[in-house]
């Protein structure tokens, strides 16, 4: 079950467009910065083949300039 | 396990959020993330906002109540109310936690041999009906009473009336609105004829002047008073406090004016005579709409059982009121009420300037006043005098302190005078609610009987033999408090106490019944403004819990009134309310529909033609207006309203050498009435956890008293202990102290003096002699 | 010689005339220029409570003015320079005389706040201008090093958000007010901390929404009834 962190960084002045688009996928959390154009993006999956969807969700976004993976931690399913 | 899994799950979150923060910062310094202040706040959840009065004071805030799985959870202002416009004070923002306080009575409590034995609503009710029959037939029909509150909703009150002066034919209805609201009452009656404000509060976005006379506004009615700074803001209005003690307000206000308590009557007066003497009468206005009058001086004060006066008016003219005020030139004035001459004419020449706009607000320093009557008329003086009345911005506006002391005490009308419509010793009016009430017009008796402080002075004579207590805590508030204690302790008395919690007035009990509150029930309540505001039931009461009104209905069904109180559970404050608005069926009273209640944040009565008339007998906003000109006074037979001629006379009691301090008792802003709900609400509790009495920095140094020593405090009913305040909330004027009324474990109105206004009845809480050491 | 003598008495006598003449007549100007110090007002200031409406003729702009995200004090440096909260803050900046009272320095910052080009930040607002010895608490710190460790434990300072006792309740004041009974300067404006910069500067009348929280000094727990028998 990983949980991974990224920096996301939206193109000029379509940030809100970038966290709308973000807050509608499931498993996915977006903290906005208040001052500069970057997200944290936190998902949070069942397994590894939905987390790379997801990332690839995430990728396909036209607002989306840069992802950047910062940590990435996984937990055993039964524990 | 599960739950260690989530939380080790959301841990892992927080650290993979922390170092993306981390890894942000490195990159930009100063990067700031989503809104730290909401850090730690509670999520939103699905809540249903409703909307309501605010419970607490005579205001009426709108507030609207998060409700979540059955339980109030949250309170935040409602944006449509025009009161308060989004706006709540500390105690209307935690308003509904006083329904879930851990001693909330839940069952009824009958005392069986010295203790409380918990039984079932049915037999509780069954005992009261017995015990009023009993009483009835071996005491006669005027040994029954109830005693009800401005904390009633209109439904409690109205049943009450129609259960004792309609049905069982006994005026032995009183209301706590004598203690706070009976010299504003008999104020309008006096001056005008016709109860309650002619303007609303929306004087206060027209007024330019703000004259508070003895009104701490900043802590009593603090959303009103945020609506005084807001347009002090927006357009430098001025304040000007008039007080006999320096509190928040004072240090808010522009201009603070000290006063010798009682002598605001000669100031009152003082400011006439400048208004005449400088020629800023409205004189067309003053022919056309206004009478003098003068009344009987030197009544007395009520101290003595079985008091009676009456007024006896007579006019004079314009000439003799003229000279009477001769007397109170400011330099003669200045000598009684230690009032400079200069400040008396600041304040003249603002009210006098007819291109100012000035507004009068006062609530219990001039209604708990010995001489209330006068002072309330005093005030309408200066307002007709110059014309400043019934017009957007110029309004002398007395201030209520209960949510619903206009609404269910004076509109309803639950005092021993009083009928929904009009007053018992009228015969019209009598036929009228007969008529309505469906009842022999014989069963309304023609005689009022006791008001307040005489009913509880006839229990304890054992004139009345049973009492029944609704929503109010006597045993806390009446003034001389131990005489009336031990007379409700007395053998062959039965006290019947509605509450909702554990209270003085409870230990008095003999039957304790536990009654829903506010949203736990429906029910509507009237405020300071005319302003009738419903509520739905929102929450459901906890244990067997009741309302008031329930439970005088199923009293009145044991007590063979079934035909009067037909109406059913499911719609019976609807059914209520339809029948009372038939009792202000005409243009000067109106009440609005229930549907039109239940869509708007509050209607002003009078409601003509789907309409709040917010100036009342100004023909250009009030219907009413019949006789062609600017304004009416329809209040009154001829149409015109009347200045007074009142003299200043000196309080019941003034410090003298044995007892040489005033004694001053009021509120504070967080705990409201008793405490009894706000005491519950830990916020409010911890902000002011006890009773203290405040003195003068300069006595205290000279008696070596600091903040938190203890000092005694002696009258002659009595002596209390109360730790000192020097400097903090208020500073009482040298040799005065002032004491709050809201800690039951610290009773100043043991000591108080029961003197009061010969015409209103109203006890003058604010004055008597006492005697401060340091205990 | 004795015409010259005559004619300098003479003289000395005019002279001594003058000076009494001018001197009575200095004086009676004097008295009548004095205007006796009237006690203006009356009324008595209560220290906890004046506090409160200080600033307030300010709280339109403060509400209209536009964050400057740039330059934002938080709560950590709010936090940084004062040895537990409600101490006195260190003065974290070279101080610019060190032979002057308040007035004439530090107040010319501090009395209203404002942006510095030299500290690239905008000027803390002191809640007590009127104590004008600001250095009787204030101090500048000269060195970053100690004479010797010390024990003095670090007490939790309040926090933002966990004020509240309902969802959306007006938070308690967490902190004791002495000396900065004026919420506004430290709770508006630009240099206020951004976590507890206020929404509405313009309500004014702070506390009659905010109470205070005295279970800082006592806890004295919850209201229970006494038995007054």
């Amino acid at each position: 079950m990983p949980i991974k962190s990224y920096l996301a960084h939206s193109h000029e002045g379509k940030k809100q467009e970038l966290i709308e688009a973000l807050s509608s996928l499931e498993n996915c959390e977006v903290i906005p910065a208040e001052n500069k154009d970057l997200l944290i993006v936190v998902t949070d999956t069942e397994g590894k083949i939905q987390d790379e969807i997801l990332k690839e969700q995430i990728e396909a976004i036209d607002s989306l300039k840069l992802l950047a993976m910062v940590s990435g931690f996984n937990t055993p399913k039964n524990k | 396990m599960y739950t260690s899994l989530t939380s080790r799950r959301s841990f892992i979150k927080k650290m993979a959020v922390m170092s993306a923060m981390t890894a942000a910062a490195s990159m930009f310094p100063g990067i700031i993330f989503a809104s730290e202040q909401k850090e730690g706040l509670p999520e939103g959840g699905n809540l249903d906002w409703k909307k309501a009065p605010c419970r607490f004071c005579g205001v009426g805030c709108g507030v609207l109540v998060g409700i979540e799985n059955g339980k109030a959870v949250a309170v935040k202002g409602d944006p449509n109310s025009s009161v308060n416009k989004g706006l709540c004070c500390v105690k209307g923002y935690h308003s509904v936690m006083a329904m879930y306080g851990k001693d909330r009575l839940t069952m009824p409590l009958v005392k069986k041999n010295g203790t409380y034995v918990e039984t079932s609503m049915e037999e509780a009710l069954d005992l009261i009906a017995s015990k009023m029959k009993d009483t009835i037939i071996n005491h006669g029909k005027d040994a029954v009473s109830i005693y009800g509150s401005g904390q009633w909703t209109i439904p409690d009150g109205y049943v009450a009336s129609k259960l004792f002066k309609g049905c069982i034919g006994t005026n032995n209805v009183e209301a706590n609105a004598r203690l706070c609201m009976a010299s504003a009452v008999t104020g309008f009656l006096t001056s005008f004829g016709i109860d309650e404000p002619m303007g609303c509060y929306e004087d206060i976005d027209h007024a330019d002047v703000f004259v508070l006379w003895g009104n701490n506004m900043a802590e009593m009615h603090p959303v009103l008073f945020s609506r005084l700074l807001d347009q002090r803001l927006k357009r430098d209005v001025k304040i000007i406090d008039f007080a006999t003690r320096t509190t928040r307000t004072s240090m808010a206000a522009d201009k603070s004016i000290l006063f010798k308590p009682q002598t605001d009557l000669a100031v009152a007066n003082a400011i006439c005579y400048e208004i005449i003497k400088n020629g800023w009468v409205n004189k067309s206005f003053v022919e056309k709409h206004c009478n003098f009058s003068k009344g009987l001086t030197n009544m007395g004060y009520g101290l003595e059982d079985n008091y009676k006066f009456t007024d006896k008016p007579e006019k004079i003219s314009f000439e003799e009121y003229k000279s009477f005020l001769a007397d109170y030139s400011p330099e003669k004035v200045e000598k009684i009420s230690g009032v400079s001459a200069k400040d008396i004419k600041y304040m003249a020449a603002y009210y006098g300037d007819p291109n100012k706009k000035i507004m009068s607000l006062w609530c219990m320093g001039m209604n708990q006043h010995s001489r209330g009557t006068w002072i309330n008329n005093l005030v309408y003086n200066i307002h007709l005098l110059t014309g400043k009345i019934s017009t957007p911005g110029n309004s002398p506006f007395s201030l209520t302190g209960q949510p619903s002391a206009c609404g269910t005490v004076r509109e309803v009308g639950t005092l021993t005078h009083k009928l929904p419509h009009g007053v018992v010793m009228n015969k019209e009016h009598r036929d009228f609610a007969a008529k309505i009430w469906d009842v022999p017009v014989e069963n309304i008796d023609p005689k009022p009987t006791y008001h307040t402080v005489e009913m509880f002075r006839a229990l304890d004579r054992g004139d009345i033999r049973f009492m029944w207590i609704q929503v109010t805590n006597p045993m806390v508030t009446m003034p001389k408090l131990k005489r009336y204690r031990d007379g409700a302790k007395k053998e062959g008395r039965f006290i019947v106490v509605s509450d909702i919690y554990p209270t003085p007035t409870t230990d008095i009990a003999d039957v304790i019944l536990p009654s829903a509150m506010w949203v736990e029930r429906e029910g509507m309540y009237g405020n300071s403004e005319r302003r009738t505001q419903y509520f739905e039931q929102m929450v459901e009461p906890p244990g067997e819990a009741m309302s008031d009104t329930w439970q005088l209905i199923e009293v009145a069904r044991r007590l063979g009134y079934k035909k009067q109180f037909y109406y059913k559970k499911e719609t019976h404050i609807e059914e209520i309310y339809n029948e009372y608005r038939r009792h202000h069926d005409n243009k000067k009273h109106n009440m609005a529909p229930l549907e039109v209640l239940k869509k708007e944040s509050g209607v002003l009565w009078p409601y003509v033609d789907g309409k709040s008339t917010q100036w009342r007998f100004n023909a250009q906003y009030d219907p009413a207006c019949s006789n062609g000109e600017d304004f009416h006074f329809y209040g009154k037979p001829d149409g015109k309203a009347v200045i007074w001629q009142r003299p200043y006379e000196p309080a019941a009691e003034e410090p003298d050498n044995e007892y040489p301090f005033w004694l001053n008792t009021g509120r504070v802003v967080e705990h409201w009435h008793t405490g009894s709900m706000t005491r519950r609400i830990p916020v409010l509790h911890k902000a002011m956890p006890h009773s203290y009495v405040e003195l003068n920095p300069n006595d205290a140094k000279r008696m070596q008293i600091k903040t938190g020593d203890m000092v005694k405090l002696t009258t002659r009913r009595g002596e209390i202990v109360l730790p000192a305040a020097i400097n903090q909330r208020g500073v009482p004027a040298p040799m005065q102290v002032f004491v709050p009324f809201f800690d039951e474990n610290m009773l100043i109105n043991d000591i108080t003096l029961d003197s009061f206004c010969p015409i209103s009845k109203e006890p003058d809480y604010k004055k008597c002699a006492v005697k401060v050491e340091k205990a | 010689m004795r015409k010259r003598l005559g004619i300098i008495s003479l003289f000395v006598i005019l002279f001594i005339a003058f000076i009494t003449i001018w001197s009575f007549s200095y004086q009676t100007g004097r008295e009548e220029a004095y205007i006796p110090m009237e006690n203006t007002s009356s009324t008595p200031v209560i220290p906890s409570e004046t506090g409160v409406f200080r600033r307030s003729e300010f709280a339109l702009d403060y509400s209209n003015m536009p964050i400057d995200k740039n330059h934002e004090r938080t709560l950590k440096t709010y936090y940084k320079n004062r040895a537990y909260h409600g101490a006195p803050p260190t003065i974290p900046h070279p101080v610019k005389n060190e032979l002057s009272m308040g007035g004439n320095t530090c107040l010319q910052c501090h009395h209203n706040g404002g942006f510095t080009e030299k500290f690239n930040a905008y000027a803390p607002v002191t809640p007590h201008p009127e104590m004008e010895n600001c250095r009787q608490c204030h101090v500048p710190q000269h060195t970053e090093t100690l004479f010797k460790g010390t024990n003095f434990p670090k007490i939790t300072v309040p926090e933002v958000g966990v004020n509240n006792a309902l969802q959306g309740s007006p938070p308690v004041i967490p902190h004791q007010i002495e000396m900065h009974e004026n919420c506004l300067s430290c709770h508006a404006g630009p240099s206020a901390p951004k976590e507890i910069r206020v929404t509405h500067p313009e309500r004014i009348n702070c506390r009659q929404c905010h109470v205070l929280n005295n279970k800082e000094t006592t806890d004295i727990g919850v209201f229970k009834r006494q038995s007054i028998q």
